[in-house]
């Protein structure tokens, strides 16, 4: 198969270092404290989080810090193939395992000791990158749920095919058995990695130009989560200015505020 | 609202938001004596209700029906199989139903929930007793391959009455599925015909052509209602907040001549009169005939969208 026409396009019309379309959308789900519709081409990941709350578990309660749980699964419908994947399905797990210390590392969890956090993502449609768009959508809910955290954390993917690097991989192309570069970054402490995964044979030469097109995609990932979460705050700020009755009357909801609903029109 | 919060105000008078915590079943009663219920509705309302088809692309239908906030979502997919043996002129339905740990703030990770097995148990058994999709409407061949349908449906939101939700959910499914036009060969190999070129030849007016999609004919279309007794008032389509408060809930599932296929209701303090069961059916059989009108609806909306 040919990933890459001569006139230096990919199959479905992009160019190399081109993202996919991006799509978000905050406080979809009413009973999240926040949650997060993400989209990156026909990838859409929906996420829900929890918390923080008192500890579920005494025993893994920690005085220090919050603890992190997570949980990562796929609709039987969202690949092309019909799978049941198993709750202990060992891709889940080890995607679950790479999402949470992920958002570990940039949740302050020291500010929040003696409680818990749940995140829980779940792919509704997958086109390759879920990995990314899981993480993506886990941030922008965290983010919804004001959970405090360090910075923000995007996630973008790099793959090598031939002999192209090629920015935020479909489907068809992760499974051209190139490598496939999986990154994540705090892009205001100086892209500092977060997360980083590689599992085949690249040349040091290669991996670096990858890997920094990876980053620099992360950037722009970066950059339209910030711009979502600006317009999703001007719209509450908006909304409480507006000195909304029914929210008042009905407490102020928390201060979360599920003014978007989930609607068919967002997928 | 947050300086009232942080100053109570004199003389001890309760906040309605602790007031409501504290106190659920009264906070409840307050409302269901006036006439209303927490969420501004009046007794006998059921919540604004979409359906959105078609939402997820990698399905071979799918459906996102909203009840208030229950949010479910419905994805289908139909894959070839070998014709059991057993039933050699029919193909299989499997329905399941998930819930998702994202869908409330009491769902659990790890085992699948009972609530979940629950409802799997009680829609797969309204379909197979309304008929609702007739197996041999899957036979590709007798004998040789048949259709395997699967029905997952994911609860994203449980904010009460999920057996309406998710039975609609089904059902939007359902009716939005078009099979695909399959051929075996001799040597038992199937090939599905493609649709965009099936599809370019009906536009075309090709003689002989068979078409390539085909609707599946569902036998009736069951809707179901929940209604809950709450001191004596009937409460139609409880939300989470008042599903644990209520002293019953019955669940009437009718099709669209209002012939009955199914109750249910489990246990409840309430001992359901004769009259108040058939002020739930009433009560379900006008609701039925304004979500089939709904679905109606998106069922056109997403033909027109097709065409186009």
């Amino acid at each position: 198969m040919e990933f890459v026409s001569p006139v230096g396009l990919r199959l479905d019309g992009r160019r190399p270092q081109e993202l996919r379309a991006m799509r978000a959308q905050l406080g979809v789900l009413a009973s999240a404290d926040g949650s997060a519709l993400f989209e990156m081409g026909n990838t859409k990941v929906l996420a829900a989080v929890f918390g923080p709350k008192p500890v579920e578990q005494r025993s893994r309660e920690d005085e220090k810090r919050a603890v992190v749980r997570c949980e990562y699964a796929m609709a039987a419908f969202s690949t092309g193939e019909r799978r049941r994947r198993g709750k202990a399905d060992r891709r889940a797990t080890e995607i679950t395992k790479a999402i949470r210390n992920t958002i570990e590392q940039t949740i302050l969890t020291e500010l929040l000791p003696r409680s818990q956090v749940d995140v829980y993502v779940q792919v509704l449609q997958a086109d390759g990158g879920t990995r990314c768009a899981c993480i993506n959508a886990a941030f922008l809910a965290l983010a919804a749920a004001a959970v405090p955290m360090c910075d923000m954390v995007a996630s973008c993917a790099a793959g090598y095919l031939e002999s192209t690097p090629l920015l935020d991989l479909n489907y068809t192309e992760d499974a051209g058995g190139g490598p496939d570069v999986a990154v994540a970054i705090h892009p205001n402490l100086g892209d500092r990695l977060v997360l980083l995964q590689q599992d085949s044979r690249l040349a040091v030469d290669t991996f670096e130009e990858v890997l920094e097109l990876a980053v620099a995609g992360c950037r722009k990932v970066a950059e339209f989560m910030r711009q979502t979460l600006l317009e999703h705050t001007q719209g509450l700020a908006a909304q409480r200015a507006a000195g909304d009755a029914a929210a008042e009357a009905a407490g102020g909801g928390g201060g979360g505020g599920s003014d978007e609903e989930l609607d068919a029109d967002d997928f | 609202m947050a300086a009232a919060a942080a100053a109570p105000p004199p003389g001890g008078e309760l906040q309605a938001e602790a007031f409501q915590r504290l106190y659920p079943d009264q906070y409840l009663a307050q409302f269901v004596t006036r006439g209303l219920r927490p969420d501004g509705r009046p007794l006998a309302l059921a919540r604004p209700t979409s359906i959105g088809l078609g939402v997820v692309s990698t399905a071979d239908a799918s459906a996102l029906v909203k009840l208030g906030s229950t949010s479910v979502l419905a994805g289908v997919k139909a894959e070839v199989m070998p014709a059991p043996a057993d039933t050699p002129d029919r193909g299989r339905l499997t329905l399941q139903v998930e819930m998702a740990p994202l869908c409330s703030a009491d769902a659990r990770p790890g085992r699948p929930s009972e609530a979940a097995a629950v409802l799997t148990q009680q829609l797969t058994s309204l379909l197979d007793a309304g008929g609702v999709v007739d197996g041999r409407q899957l036979c590709i061949d007798p004998g040789r391959v048949a259709w395997a349908v699967y029905v997952d449906v994911y609860v994203l939101d449980a904010d009460g009455s999920l057996h309406d939700a998710c039975l609609l959910a089904v059902l939007a499914a359902l009716s939005s599925l078009q099979l695909h036009a399959v051929t075996v060969d001799d040597a038992g190999r199937v090939t599905k015909a493609d649709s965009d070129a099936a599809a370019a030849a009906a536009s075309s007016g090709q003689p002989g052509g068979a078409p390539a999609m085909r609707r599946l004919q569902l036998g009736c279309q069951p809707v179901s209602l929940t209604c809950g007794v709450y001191r004596g008032q009937l409460l139609i389509d409880p939300t989470a907040e008042e599903e644990p408060l209520l002293d019953a809930t019955l669940t009437a599932t009718l099709d669209e001549q209002g012939g009955v296929l199914g109750l249910y209701k489990a246990g409840g303090s309430a001992t359901s009169s004769h009259e108040r069961l058939l002020q739930c059916l009433e009560a379900a059989k006008l609701r039925g005939k304004e979500v089939r009108d709904l679905l109606w609806q998106a069922l056109d909306a997403a033909d027109t969208a097709a065409l186009s």
